[in-house]
């Protein structure tokens, strides 16, 4: 017996399929601005770069849902809702919201003191947020994509537990020299593999 | 229902057989354009968005002395690496190929454009089939296709598409020389890091007016001596029986009825009718173009003058067309066959409104209005030059029939002199047509809607006199 996909089901199929990247990018981001910021800090800075993270995560979030309204051919007598509709467009569309949702999650993180296996798991929901939002907005295959980078990502992951590692260790000296020191090797390291293992 | 595209349609298709991508009915495509296009690749998003991650990640733990910071950073510098690795396998040419399943279509009728990239191929290399779409091809890069329709195309379709090859359908709602728009494919390395963007402007497409039906003809009483399918009134070689007469010394033999001359004792021949064609001239009005866009006044003339030329090319007749244009006319000399309903519609296509420099009706030669001819004009008769012409070519003894496509009134309002205006101009108009009937040319009105043949009924009962 076959069973055969009505055309509601396609329908909701490519609905699904191409809202659900979408949607896992927002929650992603939502996820790492409250992983990173989790517990509230006090303090001026803290606050600033939360509600840095949380607008840019949702103008990125904006941005993959409206990438898909046409521009008008052309924009003159056009009403001041209309004109203020498409000025909002673009600035959706020009600003990089991404990265600097990156960098209010990092500086979130770094406000916190050392916790290395929460620092691994915001780098590797992190970098799942950059992949799955360009899935997203360039309407790739998130199966194939997946597959492609799988081997990588393993690595990745295999780098980011040996980076919370390093930090488990605890310094041979106290001082600032050791701990740079510290943070050099591991970053040599990191970067060696990554010169070395995709070749 | 045949359509343009299957007289059109030919070998050759650029589509690879079988591909999921072809909607069932179009069937394959001609290839129209081939080009060799440069790639220029550069960082995508996604790498400069992994390059911050990392470049952060690395900052934040050298300035803070964090070593997870720098774990934090390795699946992006990882990935980066990767792309970095397998870049120089990029090709730096690659060859795009266009093509239609129709470069002639009428309007509301399906087409489709088919579109492959692939590599430019090295001489002495066999050349691969092309890939499925979604697959990566052996240079190992992902395309995707984006359409951006031009004005009037209406996509039938989605207007991105993954993959090598790409079939994008749309439909055009108004007839017209039709941009198609733009396509744009971008190409991904197999780590999505390195991106290159070409845009493609694709050809233009000749819409033709849908024409109207018309399955009767008005055919005259006098009609010129050439042979033809309507029967004249005068005896001839027809097939129409006419009657029966004496024989006379030179009548074919086979043409004596047998059962008459038994009965009256003398040898009778069947007369038959003669058979003839006509010219027709289709003058069309394209001065003003009034009412809502797609069933305009113009809309309506040129799709009932492509269905009058069509319906009269059928029976064999010549058909010429004259628009009438501001400051003058383009014509085209009566001819027969196929080819000449395509110049008809090239020639309908060519006319607008607005001012056009062209041959006055009074300098018009001979060939583009021969004497004799059934004029049918399509006309709102809003420009009182084109009803002055109308008037001077029946004094000069053609025969004419107007086919009024105004199917718009002056909105209504409710001030005084908004209501008299429109009721001067209401009687305004049925005066010219008053005054056209009582020249002796019919006038009658065509929604644009129903077959022509319902206005032209009276008409294609019976032979239209000629009356000079």
């Amino acid at each position: 017996m076959t069973i055969s996909r009505t055309p509601a089901a396609t329908q909701r199929g490519g609905l699904l399929s191409l809202a659900g990247p979408r949607l896992a990018a927002v929650l992603l981001g939502a996820a790492c601005a409250a992983w990173s910021a989790a517990p509230p800090g006090h303090g001026g800075w803290p606050t600033v770069a939360l509600v840095v993270a949380i607008v840019a995560v949702t103008a990125g979030g904006l941005r993959l849902a409206l990438a898909d309204v046409p521009e008008p051919e052309d924009a003159y007598l056009l009403s001041g809702y209309m004109r203020a509709w498409l000025n909002f467009l673009v600035l959706l569309r020009t600003l990089a919201w991404e990265e600097i949702a990156v960098a209010a999650v990092l500086w979130l993180e770094v406000q916190h003191s050392a916790r290395p296996w929460h620092t691994a798991a915001l780098g590797a929901a992190l970098t799942g947020y950059l992949l799955i939002t360009h899935i997203a907005e360039s309407g790739a295959d998130p199966a194939l994509v997946l597959r492609r980078h799988a081997k990588v990502l393993a690595l990745g992951a295999c780098l980011l537990a040996l980076g919370a590692g390093f930090a488990m260790i605890p310094a041979a000296t106290p001082g600032a020299g050791s701990s740079l020191l510290r943070v050099l090797a591991a970053a040599a390291v990191i970067a060696a593999a990554a010169l070395v293992i995709p070749a | 229902m045949i359509t343009i595209a299957d007289i059109e349609r030919t070998g050759a298709p650029p589509e690879p057989p079988g591909s999921p991508s072809a909607p069932a009915g179009l069937g394959p495509s001609s290839q129209v354009r081939a080009d060799e296009i440069e790639v220029r690749w550069r960082p995508s998003r996604h790498a400069r968005r992994l390059l911050t991650l990392a470049a952060g990640g690395l900052l934040l733990a050298v300035l803070f002395r964090r070593p997870e910071l720098a774990g934090l950073a390795a699946p992006a510098l990882l990935l980066l690496g990767a792309g970095r690795a397998t870049r120089g396998g990029l090709p730096g040419r690659l060859t795009v190929r266009v093509g239609l399943t129709a470069t002639r279509i009428n309007e509301g009728e399906p087409a489709a454009v088919d579109l492959i990239v692939s590599d430019v191929p090295e001489p002495g290399v066999p050349r691969s089939g092309a890939a499925a779409p979604g697959a990566v091809t052996e240079a190992g890069y992902d395309a995707r296709w984006a359409l951006e329709p031009g004005r009037g195309i209406e996509p039938g379709s989605a207007t991105a598409v993954n993959g090598q090859a790409a079939r994008f359908t749309f439909a055009i709602e108004r007839w017209g020389k039709r941009k198609l728009g733009t396509a744009t494919v971008t190409l991904h390395d197999r780590w999505r890091l390195a991106e290159g963007r070409v845009a493609l402007v694709l050809p233009a497409i000749d819409c033709y007016p849908s024409p109207a039906v018309q399955r009767t003809e008005v055919v005259l009483s006098k009609l010129p001596n050439r042979l033809g399918e309507h029967r004249a009134r005068v005896p001839g070689d027809g097939t129409e029986f006419t009657g029966v007469r004496e024989f006379v010394p030179g009548d074919r033999q086979r043409a004596i009825n047998w059962p008459a001359s038994t009965r009256l004792g003398r040898l009778q021949v069947n007369t038959f009718a003669a058979e003839r064609s006509q010219d027709v001239v289709l003058l069309v009005d394209v001065t003003s173009d009034v009412g809502e866009p797609g069933h305009s006044a113009l809309d309506l003339g040129l799709r009932g003058a492509s269905g009058a030329a069509r319906a009269y090319l059928a029976a064999r007749d010549r058909v010429g067309v004259i628009t009438y244009q501001w400051g003058g006319a383009h014509w085209l000399a009566p001819s027969l066959g196929r080819r000449q309903f395509y110049r008809i519609v090239d020639a309908l296509l060519q006319s607008d409104t607005g001012f056009a420099r062209g041959a006055g009706f009074n300098r018009l030669p001979r060939a583009a209005l021969p004497p004799g001819a059934l004029v049918v004009a399509f006309s709102p008769l809003l420009d009182g030059r084109f009803v002055e012409t109308l008037r001077d070519m029946r004094e000069r003894g053609f025969t004419l029939i107007v086919v009024d496509v105004l199917n718009t009134e002056p909105p209504r309002r409710r001030a005084f002199a908004d209501q008299a205006a429109r009721r001067i101009w209401t009687l305004e108009q049925q005066a010219i047509r008053f005054s056209l009937r009582e020249l002796g040319v019919p006038v009658v009105a065509w929604d644009g809607v129903t077959p022509l043949d319902l206005p032209l009924a009276p008409y294609t009962r019976r032979p239209l006199v000629t009356r000079r």
